[in-house]
């Protein structure tokens, strides 16, 4: 193993071999694992003499005259300085560097210490990440950091959740936080190569990314070589998953007999001779009473456990010269619906040679392969519609088949078995992907480097939708195939150069230069019908064939510029300037600045503190800034007519944007106060509040339906985003044999819209629509509200304002005519608060961690029970089980009735807040125990670190609310609207068995 | 080796350094102002105003497959009609046609609104820069005719289901006219007498510029004169509808199906001797189960929903002549002992007037305009002229040549009955489910009488249904001409952002 690292070391570069003569000689050795230290540099004092350490941890260096001051320095120890004497043979024990405060923190263009930020910024290491195992942080950030909401809104296989950071400030452009790795924007990589995560949060740390940051910036630091020999590690973690089906139960076969009982009662609204008595007779004629022994659980059918495999391999050694890092990773996840599931290979290699001490050369790579199998909504959908009475297979096991013309008795409204359609068809995709890193610093002197950072990447990715002839439906006889390929590729370049300097109690550092980032995206594809049966590739359609394609690209250029600050380390001043033109924008408006500046007092560093034994760090921080958004795609700016049609065969032009000749940037204004607290060396609790204003909004601005256009691009509203966020970890306990600690992150975020035109209503699928209007949230709820039922007719009920002529509430009252209903503000889709309360206990070699995350104050549209709580709308769906206070109504004066009478639910089941629950939720995450195996019996089998450990995922989760999951969607897409639950790919439940070995 | 870094460093400084030109063209569109500068671009708007008929497109953020102009409007006029009976209480906005629980947010009159008056808005770009360009050439004159054609079919349509009859009341509020590209976005609605006047104008001007055949895929005189007709007719200008009548049947270009050829029409509507325009459907506008409008009232099992029938009330006319051989597209869902079969309790009759281009369930391309209708839209002006014998004469024309040369009426007015009233009667069998009967009850003042077994019955359930005896006692079951539900609201989107439009009552 170790010959074939070394070998891809040497396909890299050439080593350099290195020897000198002796004066002093000796050994060094970690502080903490006794273990010799490789590469450790060792310097005579006032001279130029130096050398490194050798694999075994030993050295010799020439010492001018008898005695000298030798220094030895090794990354992540704490420098050492002796005295020696000629000939002198010495055991140095470098101790490790553990103090938090002089953690180098990768804050973007540059790196700070801990100590120095004078802005909102949160870092989780990889030993917080890793106790989730999924494939990608986000996922593993839940909970984690303050701030930042992190929806996992599906549970397919591969799907990444949605991230926000400080709420949502923006209403058409990109939402999600810029994700910068190894310090370019962008990028792939697997969370095992992650060695660190930093999120900015604030103004004063994003502005340096201008027009990118709006939404925050998480930088992702892969792994790289600790001095020291090549180490290995390996990782296998294999479990399996069920599906979470939250609330969502739906009836069985008894339960649904029973319900549709309803169906029968004797009540024909204004008759006069209504009984009001369920009639039996008719009830056992239409619903023979075998119906009851014919229970299939479709869901059930569908979902099933599904095993998951994650292999993963390292490598990594630093000499003298160079310093390498390369990973491999295997994940495997099958899916819990039918015929899914996701894989992806990831290699990455991470190298930096140091030709001289004044240049080096950083060369990542990262490949990633990933295949998987998709699903069609349809097929889920009918997993949870269907009835229980019917039976998804045939007398060999097989899945029946079942359309329209099918003979024996199908009981649910739609002629359809998802289940035999799964087999017959199916929706692979495939994606490759590359990046190539390349890095040079160069130290011009000794406090001016320049650093050049420049990354090309490529991407491929192709998805298919392919239907067999055998499918019943619409492709039945046909058969039908579409593909997209989609290539993305680009390059993006940063030169910069950066200085350090130190004059007597001043530091003085910063940066300039120059970025570029430009990309393309090119879409392929085509479809048809007409397949031979058992074929599957475009090339075999016979007829209906349908080609699309277009291209995209993009350009940004920036001059950017850093100037920090610091006197006797207590006072930190820090600004930064960014000018980003963009290719979104017309000419006149192309270019935009993004001014920063911030500030801090290290209190705890001023002579009066220096020795507190109470508190061990105290830090005020301020920053103000801007940045801003640009990222609404290509040309927003012009009238353009769209020529992706045809009428009989010959070109068709279609009008397909307004012209505004005006568009320009929106940008986010942000200030943040917030202080650091560390206390007894114990406890260190953070606290920032905010403010956001985004000016300036890219809206789509509503227009009269009457010019043929939906909307037009203007810079029209702003929107505040108010917050507090509280970070606070603690070792609770801490003996020698036991440790308890304790992280707990809370964010209170408030947003409000001002400035807007006129209200903009958007109505999504369902006619469930949000309203932007001035005052108000942004995703707030607009429907009628909901009163519950008449008792004497089982009529729905809808709240109806009656308003005067100002537009004032003069009275309300209770209709029946859904119509007459008002429309109202319901509440938003964005919660008021959200965070995570993590415990680690460790006793002796085991260690258990419990992560829990909450949600509060937020609406969820539960679409599904449109379907499922239909009052005999559609009789023939199956129905979810009722609440337990939950009653339909039976006769007039039935006043404890809350769902209406099935004959009487005329647009029950329109939009309304009926629907509209509750989203708030606790979950228990996850809880992970492990154990390191005995490091005496470990070393026998010439390994340094074995550990075992079991995890579990979405434990439970209490909510009030009622569907199939309260983590749903808050990104607006097409038939997505935010805080809308609709039949989704259920969310999982994970059980895992992860075994590690460090050698 | 110094010096390869120190290339190296030079070649990054230089890369960062220059300037990239920050100017990006669409690769699928074109702006807008270079489009209309030649004649290949005015065509290719042309042919997508024609395209918007028969598109779906993104509406809301989403391409819905049940947006599309034609579905739409046929699932508006003809859901709400006598004709088609709801088999199934759905989630789908059509429903609201039926049930007449209609709201300004329902995303079917949402999108057609949107769609008729974003083919309005590329038409009038066309009209703008050809008459600024005062070319006179034929192939430009044409091109005009068929955008004022266009425009006036498209302003009409709107009207029908937005403005009251006009014969009901002509000075009430009607619809947007948008004649122009420079006026201000936020407009009052004119009234229908304003509209109608537009709608002719437009009409007239088309009928006059046209002078190429280019296919009945596409706008010519005649189906500018077709729409004269049909327009005149709906504002009772009798002798003008007679008039543009007369001048499609005499221009000699088409001539009526027979009884043999009649069943193939709408399969073969762009080939057929009868179409005078018809909206062109190719093979790859096969939209399927999701997204054509033969999918929700016509199923071969798997093509479609087939949710919606021809209803009783429309059988129970046509019952007493099984040999009219425009039962050929009412087609009985037939168990395999022969009986009809039933979805909810209700009897399945499919139509079929939208399916069976290339033999495929879902295609067809749908006739806007055909010769059969001047003949009947003669006869109900000459009825209304008290020509009750021209008009019969009118009408037989058409029985003659639908298997009925043994029921012609010769003239004489049925006992009981009118003159008028055989022409509608003629009128509801021949056009069924082509998007006229609604229009022609209430323009007529008279009622749709909805008294049969279907789920527009507000709570009915599947178990209520007893095909022996008549459904009583549920609300809307006759719609008078003056119920305020004839028409559509607004869709909500046009009222919020554009003030000056009054929401109907």
């Amino acid at each position: 193993m170790k010959k074939v690292v070394l070998l891809c070391c040497c396909l890299l570069f050439s080593i350099a071999g290195f020897s000198q003569t002796a004066a002093v000689k000796g050994i060094i050795s970690s502080g903490t694992d006794k273990r010799p230290i490789i590469g450790a540099a060792i310097s005579v004092k006032g001279t130029k003499l130096s050398t490194v350490t050798a694999n075994d941890g030993t050295f010799s260096i020439t010492i001018p005259g008898q005695t000298a001051t030798l220094i030895f320095r090794s990354i992540g120890f704490l420098t050492k300085e002796i005295q020696v004497t000629a000939n002198q043979s010495v055991d140095i024990v470098l101790m490790e560097d553990v103090s938090q405060l002089n953690d180098v923190v990768v804050v973007g263009y540059s790196s700070k210490k801990q100590s120095e930020l004078t802005s909102a910024v949160a870092v989780v290491s990889a030993e917080k990440l890793k106790d989730v195992t999924a494939n990608n942080v986000g996922t593993m950030l839940q909970g984690k950091v303050a701030g930042l909401q992190v929806v996992n809104s599906s549970g397919a296989p591969g799907s990444a959740p949605e991230i926000r950071l400080r709420g949502v400030s923006s209403v058409n452009a990109n939402q999600s936080p810029l994700i910068v790795v190894d310090g370019v924007i962008g990028g792939n990589y697997d969370p095992n190569d992650v060695e660190s995560i930093t999120v900015l949060k604030d103004a004063g740390a994003t502005s340096l990314y201008g027009s990118q940051a709006n939404a925050g910036v998480i930088i992702v630091t892969t792994k790289s070589a600790k001095p020291g020999n090549t180490k290995f590690e390996f990782k296998a973690t294999s479990g399996f998953r069920t599906a979470d089906f939250g609330k969502m139960n739906l009836m069985n076969s008894n339960e649904l007999y029973d319900y549709q009982k309803e169906f029968y009662r004797d009540y024909i609204v204004g008759a006069t001779d209504n009984s009001y008595k369920i009639d039996l007779i008719k009830f056992y004629a239409e619903r023979p009473l075998d119906l009851r022994n014919q229970d299939y659980d479709w869901s059930k059918e569908s979902f099933k456990p599904a095993a998951i495999n994650n292999f993963y391999l390292s490598a990594s050694g630093a000499t003298e010269k160079n310093n390498y890092y390369i990973g491999a990773s295997y994940y495997n996840e099958k899916g819990t619906f039918l015929n899914t599931g996701f894989q992806r290979i990831n290699l990455r290699a991470n190298s930096t040679y140091h030709f001289s001490k004044k240049l080096s050369v950083t060369n990542n790579i990262n490949l990633s392969a990933s295949t998987g199998k998709s699903y069609d909504y349809n097929d889920i959908y009918y997993a949870f519609l269907n009835l229980p009475w019917d039976n998804p297979y045939d007398e060999n096991g097989g899945a029946v088949y079942v359309d329209g013309n099918s003979a024996f008795k199908w009981w649910s409204r739609d002629k359809v078995n998802p289940i035999h359609t799964v087999q017959n068809s199916e929706h692979p995709y495939k994606g490759f992907d590359v990046n190539y890193d390349f890095a040079l610093n160069y130290n011009i002197t000794n406090w001016l480097t320049f650093s050049s950072t420049n990354r090309v990447s490529a991407a491929f990715n192709k998805a298919t939708n392919f239907f067999s002839p055998l499918v019943a439906g619409t492709y039945h006889n046909t058969g039908y195939i579409d593909e997209l390929n989609t290539l993305n590729y680009g390059g993006i370049s940063n030169n910069l150069l950066k200085f350090n300097f130190k004059f007597g109690d001043h530091s003085v550092s910063g940066l300039a230069g120059v970025a570029f980032e430009g990309g393309q995206t090119e879409y392929s594809g085509g479809s048809g019908k007409g397949l031979p049966e058992g074929l599957k590739v475009l090339n075999v359609v016979s007829n209906s064939q349908l080609v699309n394609g277009y291209n995209d690209k993009r350009y940004l250029q920036s001059l950017l510029s850093q100037v920090n600050y610091n006197y006797k380390s207590r006072y930190f001043l820090s600004g930064s300037f960014r000018v980003d033109g963009s290719s979104a924008f017309p000419e006149e408006n192309r270019y935009a600045p993004f001014p920063s500046v911030s500030g801090a007092w290290l209190m705890s560093n001023e002579d009066f503190m220096k020795d507190s034994r109470v508190i061990d760090n105290l830090k005020f921080r301020l920053s103000y800034g801007i940045t801003g958004t640009q990222d609404i795609g290509s040309s927003r700016y012009l009238g353009l007519y769209s020529l992706t049609t045809q009428y009989n065969s010959l070109i068709g032009a279609v009008p397909y944007q307004l012209a505004s000749p005006q568009l320009t940037w929106e940008s986010k204004h942000q200030i943040n106060a917030g202080v650091d607290i560390g206390l007894f060396k114990r406890l260190n609790l953070t606290l920032d509040v905010y403010r956001n204003n985004t000016k300036d909004l890219l809206l789509q601005v509503s227009q009269p339906l009457s010019v043929g256009f939906e909307t037009k691009w203007e810079n029209a509203g702003n929107v505040v985003n108010k917050g507090i966020e509280l970070g606070l970890n603690s070792t609770n306990i801490k003996t020698t044999d036991f440790e308890w600690s304790s992280d707990f992150t809370i964010n209170f975020n408030s947003n409000k819209l001002y400035g807007l035109p006129s209200d903009i209503v958007k109505t999504g699928a369902w006619s469930i629509s949000q309203i932007y209007r001035n005052g108000g949230d942004l995703y707030e709820f607009y429907m009628p509200k909901w009163l519950g039922v008449n008792s004497q007719t089982g009529a729905p009920l809808w709240e109806k304002q009656n308003k005067d002529n100002q537009g004032n509430i003069v009275s309300t009252e209770a209709t029946s005519n859904y119509a007459e209903a008002t429309i109202q503000e319901s509440g938003s889709a964005l919660p008021k608060y959200q965070g995570g309360f993590n415990n680690s206990f460790k006793y002796k070699n085991f260690g258990l961690r419990v992560s829990t995350y909450f949600n509060y104050g937020n609406k969820v549209y539960s679409n599904n029970l449109r379907f499922m709580m239909n009052d005999g709308h559609e009789p023939y769906y199956n129905q979810i089980r009722l609440p337990d206070d939950a009653k339909i109504w039976s006769q007039p004066g039935d006043t404890e009735a809350t769902e209406p009478s099935p004959q009487n639910s005329a647009n029950s089941t329109e939009t309304s807040t009926r629907y509209l629950r509750d989203g708030s939720y606790f979950t228990i995450r996850n809880i992970a125990l492990n154990y390191s195996l005995p490091t005496a019996f470990v070393n026998r089998m010439h390994f340094q670190a074995i550990t075992v450990g079991i995890t579990a995922d979405n434990v439970v989760t209490f909510s009030k609310f009622l569907g199939q999951d309260p983590q749903t969607t808050i990104t607006a897409g097409s038939f997505a609207t935010p805080g809308v639950s609709d039949f989704k790919y259920p969310n999982n439940r994970q059980y895992l068995l992860t075994v590690n070995f460090n050698f | 080796m110094k010096k390869s870094i120190s290339t190296i460093f030079i070649l990054l400084l230089i890369s960062a350094s220059s300037c990239k030109n920050l100017n990006v063209e669409p690769s699928d569109a074109i702006s807008t102002n270079t489009l209309v500068t030649t004649l290949d671009g005015l065509t290719n708007a042309l042919n997508g105003s024609y395209a918007l008929m028969k598109d779906h497109i993104s509406f809301n953020g989403s391409i819905d497959q049940n947006n599309m102009y034609l579905r739409q409007f046929f699932q508006l006029s003809d859901f709400a009609s006598d004709d088609i009976v709801c088999g199934q209480i759905t989630e789908d906005p059509f429903f609201a046609s039926f049930s007449l629980d209609h709201s300004p947010a329902q995303a079917n009159t949402r999108y057609y609104w949107y769609v008729s008056y974003k083919i309005i808005n590329g038409l009038n770009t066309v009209i703008d820069a050809v008459e600024k360009s005062g070319a006179t050439d034929a192939k430009r004159q044409q091109l005009l005719g068929e955008c004022y054609f266009l425009r006036a079919f498209c302003h009409f349509n709107l009207v029908r289901l937005f403005g009251k009859p006009y014969s009901a009341d002509p000075a009430s509020p009607g619809i947007i006219l948008r004649t122009s590209v420079t006026e201000e976005s936020k407009k009052a609605r004119a009234t229908v007498a304003e509209v109608y006047a537009s709608v002719l104008t437009d009409a007239e001007k088309a009928a006059s510029l046209m002078t190429i055949s280019r296919g009945v895929q596409y706008a010519s005189k005649e189906a500018a004169w077709a729409l004269l007709s049909r327009v005149n007719l709906y504002k009772e200008d009798n002798q003008k509808a007679i008039d543009y009548a007369n001048l499609v049947i005499n221009s000699g270009k088409f001539t009526l199906e027979t009884a043999s050829t009649y069943p193939s029409l709408f399969a073969n509507a762009q080939t057929a001797k009868e179409t005078i325009f018809c909206v062109a459907f190719t093979e790859v506008d096969d939209y399927g189960k999701f997204g054509s409008i033969a999918s929700m009232i016509y199923s071969d099992g798997n093509s479609g929903w087939g949710e919606e029938y021809a209803s009783s009330s429309l059988r129970g006319l046509m019952a007493s002549h099984p040999e009219d051989v425009r039962w050929s597209y009412i087609v009985p869902l037939k168990d395999g002992s022969g009986t009809v079969q039933k979805k909810n309790g209700i009897e399945v009759y499919y139509i079929s007037k939208f399916s069976f281009q290339a033999g495929r369930p879902n295609l067809s391309s749908p006739i806007m305009f055909r010769l059969s209708e001047m003949y009947l839209n003669k006869a109900e002006a000459e009825a209304k002229m008290n020509n009750a014998g021209l008009a019969l004469d009118d009408v037989d024309m058409i029985r003659k040549n639908r298997g009925l040369e043994t029921a012609l009426y010769n003239k004489v007015v049925p006992s009981g009955s009118t003159a008028l009233d055989a022409v509608l009667n003629e009128r509801r069998m021949e056009l069924a489910f082509e998007g006229h009967r609604t229009y022609d009850v209430f323009r007529n003042k008279r009622q749709l009488n909805k008294t049969y077994w279907g789920y527009h019955l507000r709570g009915l359930k599947e178990t209520d249904v007893d095909l022996s005896k008549s459904p009583s006692g549920y609300p809307n079951m006759v719609v008078d001409y003056t119920n305020p539900r004839v028409i559509y609201y607004l869709p909500v989107d046009e009222v919020l952002s554009n003030p000056l439009a009054i929401q109907n009552p």
